[in-house]
């Protein structure tokens, strides 16, 4: 072959080179313009997410303050320990490096992941809500391995373990169908999934003041997932700071009296003049701090199939026979009415007949004549029958309602229940029958179908000590937006009524004598401090006289005991209830209890020292005399449960 | 030895475009490898010492006549494969890879030298034959490139063993052989193709060619490089995020990225403007080493220049494909840019080989 041909066909091979190498480039060129200036909205995007995430900065609910600016309710930070998918290249070998970091069976892990996997994918699943600080570490020493485990600190409620817990309540997950409500927040947001909310009591009322406003932190974060530095910050801003009318003193006073009594029940302790709480318990009571980070399923169960209801708030939510506390309302009401004076004697012979059938003085022998101040004192049923029966249901009825009873108290707690004061509408209107005359005579010393909660007992000797107002009880004394403490306005009185003063005088006359003289309250007196009161004595056998037959013991049929009280006698300063259940004589418990709750109060208005808790070593001191027997009632009783005649112990 | 008249007909502009691609090189290597927060890096300074040592490395080659250079590739070659042998008993071992000989703390990859030597005696050879190439030719052509290409397989650097057929196929095309032979090669090419995929490939080389058919198929795993490939340059978009601020490479979401994913850093900081530019001095480079082929004064300078281009141009086309994520990964670096001290070096020795064809096109 000649030289020239072969030049030539070099010549013609590198054109060819030539072309084919231009076109590859034109190929690459058309490509990248694909890739970074048509598609590139996309990638972008990509590039965004890969790089930036989105941290959820929880905001720290309000503290809660007691009157005196202690801390009730507080924040501590916890972990949470979560996977996050999103970043997540091989689940099963995350699942299976993290479980032994965390202490869990692999099996343990996997069931939570299982349990959220349909969730979308961006949302966390939290695997730890409260995790130990050795969790912690031990995340974070792999945390290279394992670039999807997110640990966030969350600022979590903390509360004086049971104290006030009915009153606090407690938070929890914003469930479906609140979310599904109406509820809206303060800040205008909606609520969303995640969100921590107040479930119960004040956490719930005020949920919109306690709730914070959650921030968000973006991050820019390398391949392993290593934040580089942060982009954008929206911080949390904390939740509104309450003050309560709550004086923890006095609080912790009466919670120790109901430890030391070793009983249930519940007691509510007011400012008569404007309604304010200084103490609020319902015994049992659960740990709120339980719910702070989640409770656990096993957790909620226990405490819903618990047969002493420790999430009942007893104080709101349960009605109880008043017994012989009712009587100052029959007794209001036949001195309003003009029915009688506080003169007006009546004989009592230890029994009565009306209407064909005997009703019985708890006093044997009977009290002889006896005028209305020492029938309260000495609690007279044949006193309180007569002028019952006199006064007539219709009056009972309007004086009982107008003192708050049967009625809510309005107390900002939520899902309070009503009591009842039977008339003859009610009756009409639930049965069909007529009221029977004879019914009014059990009325008159609270038993029959009278039946209280608490709390609307404490607004009745509150009603009673300030002369006819009923107040509302309330715990809000003030707020902290940020700005400042400003002072919550009282909510108004439900009712207000100017007692006659030989009214007041009367009745405060014989609430005095019932502590102070020969009556059954003589536990809580306090040298100088003029302490009134009455006790009450409720069975328990007639309402639930159905338990009786499915083996409960003695102890869970013996009366349930009231404390109603003010002091002092003049300008009442505190008034409240104490209800002890199944305590037998509410002289026995109730009285003593309020006795520690009255000195403490005191003392902290004098800037004694406050008294010590009561210890087991000192017994409560017996009723100087029996009080209010347990009626026996003929015939029917309220829930139409046979009536079991019971033997006093 | 160098006149005075030779001086004048160095290709400057190729030069120029030569040093412009290096200096990108070293810009985007100083923008992914030193940030304040992590260690100090200083793998820029090592790259510029590479390309002074590199344009060092291209006096040598361009002072001495091809020609003789060419007369001596057999000693070239033999020395050469002596090395190869060398670095595979006796080699450094690297990320599970005996590629390295180390000399007082700067490792030598011999494979990235072998491509001069293959072109070098391909060069030779076929330029001593006249007409088109014969079947034996061909095979002996085959044999001289098989040899270093199965030792340096074995280090195992597959990707830089692959760069050496082209050096063949080029040579041999410009040499003449027959279209016939092209197309017989490429049909024993695709039924040699599942003997190797079965025999001849690593799982994770497996693995990469099958992610690349369908990266999703594992995001996290071995597609992983490639989507964030993708990524990398899509988010620059025409303008790019500037320079350091790209945050695909910076972020490390790229592995290697000053090395075999530089030109993906270069899209992602600089934009489609920037590859342009690029792609633009590459083409330039390359077109005008053509042009040297084809002023080249003999064969044997054609095929010399075309032997040297063919393996350049191959790893420069792949790297740049890989790195906008549309070819498998390979370690494949790119040419003048990725970080690399031997590569550079070998690279601007061979363009000093071609800078030489050139301009001696005069000369006798």
């Amino acid at each position: 072959m000649a030289v020239g041909e072969d030049r030539r066909t070099v010549a013609i091979r590198l054109s060819v080179l030539q072309v084919l190498i231009a076109l590859l480039f034109s190929v690459l060129a058309v490509s990248f313009w694909v890739l970074q200036v048509a598609q590139h909205e996309t990638y972008a995007e990509l590039a965004e997410n890969n790089n930036q995430r989105t941290l959820a900065l929880r905001a720290p609910r309000g503290v809660v303050f007691d009157r005196n600016g202690t801390v009730l309710v507080e924040n501590r930070n916890s972990y949470s320990i979560s996977i996050d998918r999103e970043h997540t290249k091989d689940l099963n070998q995350t699942i299976q490096l993290l479980a032994p970091l965390l202490g869990f069976e692999e099996r343990a892990v996997r069931d939570i992941v299982d349990r959220h996997r349909r969730e979308p994918t961006y949302r966390p699943i939290t695997i730890v809500q409260d995790a130990t600080l050795q969790q912690v570490a031990a995340v974070t020493s792999r945390r290279l391995e394992l670039p999807d485990v997110v640990i966030d600190q969350i600022p979590t409620r903390q509360y004086h373990d049971t104290m006030a817990a009915h009153l606090f309540g407690y938070v929890g997950e914003v469930n479906d169908a609140q979310i599904a409500g109406t509820e809206k927040l303060k800040s205008g947001d909606i609520l969303k999934s995640g969100d921590v909310i107040g479930q119960a009591g004040i956490e719930k009322v005020y949920n919109n003041l306690l709730m914070g406003e959650d921030g968000a932190k973006i991050v820019v974060v390398n391949s392993v997932g290593r934040e580089i530095r942060t982009l954008e910050e929206d911080r949390a801003s904390e939740g509104q700071r309450l003050k309560l009318t709550i004086d923890e003193d006095v609080q912790k006073a009466l919670e120790n009296g109901f430890k030391w009594s070793g009983f249930n029940g519940a007691a509510v302790i007011l400012d008569p003049r404007n309604g304010e709480v200084l103490a609020f318990t319902s015994v049992p009571a659960y740990d709120p701090n339980a719910f702070a980070s989640g409770i656990e399923k096993s957790a909620w169960a226990a405490l819903n199939t618990d047969e002493l209801k420790p999430l009942q708030d007893r104080a709101i939510q349960g009605r109880y026979s008043p017994g012989s506390t009712f009587k100052m309302a029959v007794a209001t009401a036949a001195l309003e009415e003009g029915i009688i004076t506080p003169d007006f004697k009546v004989f009592c012979p230890g029994a009565a007949t009306f209407f064909g059938r005997p009703f019985q003085c708890w006093k044997a022998g009977g009290h002889g004549y006896i005028d209305l101040r020492h029938a309260i004192e000495q609690s007279c049923n044949v006193y309180f029958y007569t002028v019952g029966n006199m006064v007539g249901i219709d009056r009972i009825h309007k004086w009982a309602t107008l003192l708050g009873l049967g009625e809510k108290s309005g107390i900002d707690l939520p899902n309070e229940v009503q009591g009842l004061v039977p008339s003859p509408e009610w009756k009409k209107a639930r049965t069909g029958e007529k009221w029977y005359a004879g019914e009014t005579i059990s009325v008159s010393i609270g038993q029959g179908q009278v039946s209280v909660t608490p709390v609307s007992m404490a607004v009745y000797i509150s009603t009673i000590a300030n002369g006819g107002t009923r107040v509302t009880p309330h715990f809000l004394k003030a707020v902290d937006d940020g700005s400042g403490w400003k002072d919550a306005p009282a909510p108004p009185p439900q009712s207000t009524v100017e007692f006659k003063p030989e009214t007041i005088k009367a009745i405060h006359d014989g609430l005095f004598l019932v502590v102070n003289g020969a009556g059954t309250g003589g536990g809580s007196r306090i040298a100088g401090r003029d302490v009134s009161g009455k006790t009450g004595t409720a069975q328990v056998i007639s309402t639930e006289g159905g338990r009786a037959a499915k083996g409960k013991t003695n102890k869970d049929l013996r009366d349930n005991g009231w404390f109603v009280f003010f002091a002092p006698r003049d300008n009442p300063q505190i008034a409240g209830v104490v209800f002890v259940e199944h305590s037998g004589h509410g002289g026995t418990w109730a009285a003593p209890i309020t006795k520690h709750v009255l000195e403490t109060f005191f003392a902290k208005q004098d800037g004694k020292p406050l008294p010590p808790p009561p210890g087991k070593q000192t017994p409560p001191p017996a009723p100087s005399e029996g009080d209010d027997p347990p009626l026996v009632l003929p015939g029917r009783v309220a829930d139409n449960t046979p009536v079991a005649p019971q033997p006093r112990p | 030895m160098l006149e005075r008249r030779l001086y004048f007909h160095i290709d400057w502009a190729l030069l120029l475009a030569i040093l412009a691609l290096c200096g990108l090189g070293v810009a985007m290597i100083y923008s992914t490898t030193s940030d304040p927060t992590r260690d100090v890096s200083r793998l820029h300074i090592t790259q510029m010492y590479a390309i002074v040592i590199g344009l060092i490395a291209m006096v040598v080659t361009l002072s001495l006549d091809y020609r003789t250079f060419a007369d001596k590739s057999h000693f070239v070659y033999i020395g050469m494969l002596a090395l190869l042998l060398y670095v595979m008993f006796f080699g450094t071992v690297q990320m599970g890879a005996r590629r390295w000989i180390s000399l007082n703390g700067f490792n030598l990859q011999p494979s990235e030298f072998a491509k001069i030597g293959v072109a070098l005696v391909l060069a030779k050879f076929f330029g001593e034959n006249r007409g088109t190439p014969a079947w034996t030719d061909l095979a002996i052509g085959g044999v001289l490139t098989i040899l270093p290409l199965a030792l340096i397989a074995k280090e195992p650097d597959l990707g830089t063993a692959v760069t050496l057929l082209p050096i063949f196929g080029g040579v041999a095309f410009l040499a003449g052989m027959r279209m016939r032979v092209l197309g017989v090669l490429a049909v024993c090419l695709l039924l040699a193709a599942p003997v190797a995929w079965r025999f001849g490939l690593k799982d994770y080389q497996r693995a990469r060619i099958s992610t690349f058919l369908d990266p999703s198929q594992d995001a996290k795993g071995a597609g992983y490089q490639q989507i964030q490939a993708r990524i990398t340059v899509g988010s620059g978009g025409l303008a790019g995020k500037g320079f350091r601020h790209g945050t695909q490479g910076q972020l490390r979401f790229l592995p290697v990225a000053h090395n075999d994913f530089i030109f993906s850093v270069l899209a992602e900081e600089q934009g489609f403007a920037g590859v342009l530019a690029a792609l633009g001095l590459y083409l330039f480079v390359i077109l005008r080493g053509l042009e040297a082929a084809r002023l080249s004064k003999d064969r044997l300078g054609s095929y010399l220049v075309l032997g040297v281009l063919a393996s350049f141009t191959f790893q420069v086309v792949y790297n740049i494909t890989m790195s906008a994520g549309l070819a498998p990964v390979k370690g494949l670096t790119l040419p003048l840019m990725s970080y690399g001290g031997s590569s550079m070096i070998a690279t601007l020795a061979g363009f000093g080989l071609i800078l030489n064809v050139r301009m001696r096109r005069f000369t006798n």
